[in-house]
């Protein structure tokens, strides 16, 4: 029974992640908007530090830019993946099938860091051409791709959560902003450590960033359990 | 989980309350439906009969009171249940951005059903859905989209059948082939509907139900209502005229 229990939640599993990317393909709603969110900002901070003068070395801020712009882009996608849900109904037809609502919560978690993450290696090159000039990258190039994955499953997982609370409300955009962010802060805090240690190099780096991944793998942890456990109540509320 | 052992009343409810804040949607409504049996719910809007169906559905938890469907409690087996019901209401709860056999193979695999794509081409030829299967939903006429929607609540063989003001917004053609619909699936299941017409609601149902400001006003078997003492009832309580 346990056995069958478990494979019907992978399959409902995979279906709601199947389901999801295949109506993101179809409309490009998440990956066209956040996508051009991402590009946009960066266009932004180029002009916003054109100004800046040869002195300034714009290393220095990188990592806290970029994940600005992740977090900004993230809220707007996260949005996008519950409403679609809300349409006609189909969030009402999902919680009628007999699914635990954590599977719900995975599988929407997942395709939102799916999506997150393409639209981040999309956004990095075009980061990288405008601000590290060629030979100015320090760090070790492995730790890049770390950091963004454990800030995308903090953001995601978080993100889903306080999306699906937020999708019923009348101000969605405003209520997710103002829970997202205080909440987020302890995960920014370690990515741009663990980030910066990336960009910048030099001694101590290695120690800073893994201080920064332990954070962002505990906030992680925490926050996805949290919301494992509160799905159920948040989902049906 | 195994069946309950006793599964005579389709539907048993118990001084079911439910209160949003300091108004009580349903004011302890009891009454049971047997097996087999198709009820049909009156009362006017804000009467209590969308909560009532939430709350059977599992998609609204009671305040107050007990409610099985198919013998499973509707909080304690919620998830039991949900396998064993399925809802037709006016909105289609499909994904507009799938195609037809796409939906329902998402539903499918979201009920477990075996050899779901049998299952589906079987449903999608029922409905006369099968020539536009691989047709997105967001270009199906509101007919079209009800018949789809009634292929989804079947896809897993439910015993009982929430249907919320199934007809609304219809034209006559979809109509007809809702009512020959639900004509063919009658003898196997136990049906709940809400609904704003009397006359199709009376023609349809074996026990019929006015529900009015959260309580049950009247509850009896069809074969013991007298017709014009029922809509005079119906006419006092909900305060409109009868079609």
């Amino acid at each position: 029974m346990a056995g069958e229990a478990r494979g019907l939640s992978l399959r409902q599993f995979k279906a709601i992640l199947h389901k999801d990317i295949v109506m993101e393909l179809r409309t490009k709603e998440m990956i066209t908007s956040m996508g051009l969110y991402a590009l946009l900002t960066m266009v932004i901070y180029q002009v916003a530090l054109s100004q800046s003068g040869t002195a300034f070395d714009p290393r220095n801020i990188a990592a806290g830019l970029l994940w600005l712009a992740f977090v900004f882009t993230s809220m707007l996608g996260l949005n996008r993946s519950l409403v679609h849900e809300k349409d006609q109904g189909c969030l009402e037809a999902l919680l009628l099938s007999p699914v635990d609502r954590p599977v719900i919560f995975f599988a929407k978690a997942i395709g939102n860091l799916i999506f997150l993450l393409i639209v981040q290696v999309l956004t990095i090159p075009v980061f990288a051409f405008l601000f590290l000039q060629q030979g100015s990258y320090a760090g070790e190039w492995w730790m890049i791709p770390l950091a963004l994955l454990a800030g995308a499953i903090g953001i995601s997982g978080v993100g889903t959560l306080l999306a699906t609370m937020s999708v019923n409300t009348k101000g969605k955009d405003f209520v997710l902003t103002v829970l997202f962010v205080p909440l987020m802060y302890p995960l920014l805090l370690a990515a741009v450590s663990a980030t910066s240690a990336a960009v910048l190099g030099g001694d101590g780096s290695v120690q800073q960033f893994w201080t920064g991944m332990g954070m962002m793998a505990g906030f992680d942890a925490i926050m996805l359990l949290a919301s494992f456990a509160l799905y159920e109540f948040i989902v049906g509320a | 989980m195994t069946e309950p052992a006793t599964i005579d009343a389709a539907v048993e409810v118990r001084d079911l309350t439910r209160t949003f804040g300091a108004r009580k949607a349903l004011d302890r409504v009891t009454f049971d439906l047997p097996t087999g049996a198709f009820l049909s719910i009156f009362g006017p809007n804000g009467a209590g009969k969308t909560t009532l169906v939430k709350v059977l559905t599992t998609l609204t938890a009671p305040s107050k009171g007990t409610a099985k469907v198919s013998g499973f409690d509707v909080v304690a087996d919620a998830v039991e249940l949900r396998s064993r019901i399925g809802l037709i209401s006016h909105n289609p709860l499909l994904y507009p951005d799938l195609s037809a056999e796409e939906n329902l193979v998402f539903f499918a695999d979201m009920y477990g059903v075996p050899d779901a794509a049998t299952r589906v081409r079987e449903l999608l030829v029922a409905v006369e859905l099968d020539h536009r299967r691989l047709d997105l939903v967001r270009t199906f006429s509101r007919g079209m989209l009800q018949r789809l929607s009634i292929a989804r609540a079947l896809l897993h063989r439910p015993k009982v059948l929430f249907l919320d003001e199934p007809y609304s917004g219809l034209d006559p053609h979809a109509v007809e082939i809702l009512d020959h619909l639900i004509e063919q699936i009658r003898a196997d299941h136990t049906f709940v509907m809400i609904s704003h017409d009397l006359v199709k609601g009376l023609a349809l149902c074996s026990h019929a139900l006015i529900l009015a400001k959260g309580k049950v006003v009247l509850s009896a078997p069809r074969e013991e209502l007298d017709e014009a003492e029922f809509a005079e009832t119906y006419r006092a309580t909900v305060g409109l005229g009868v079609a």
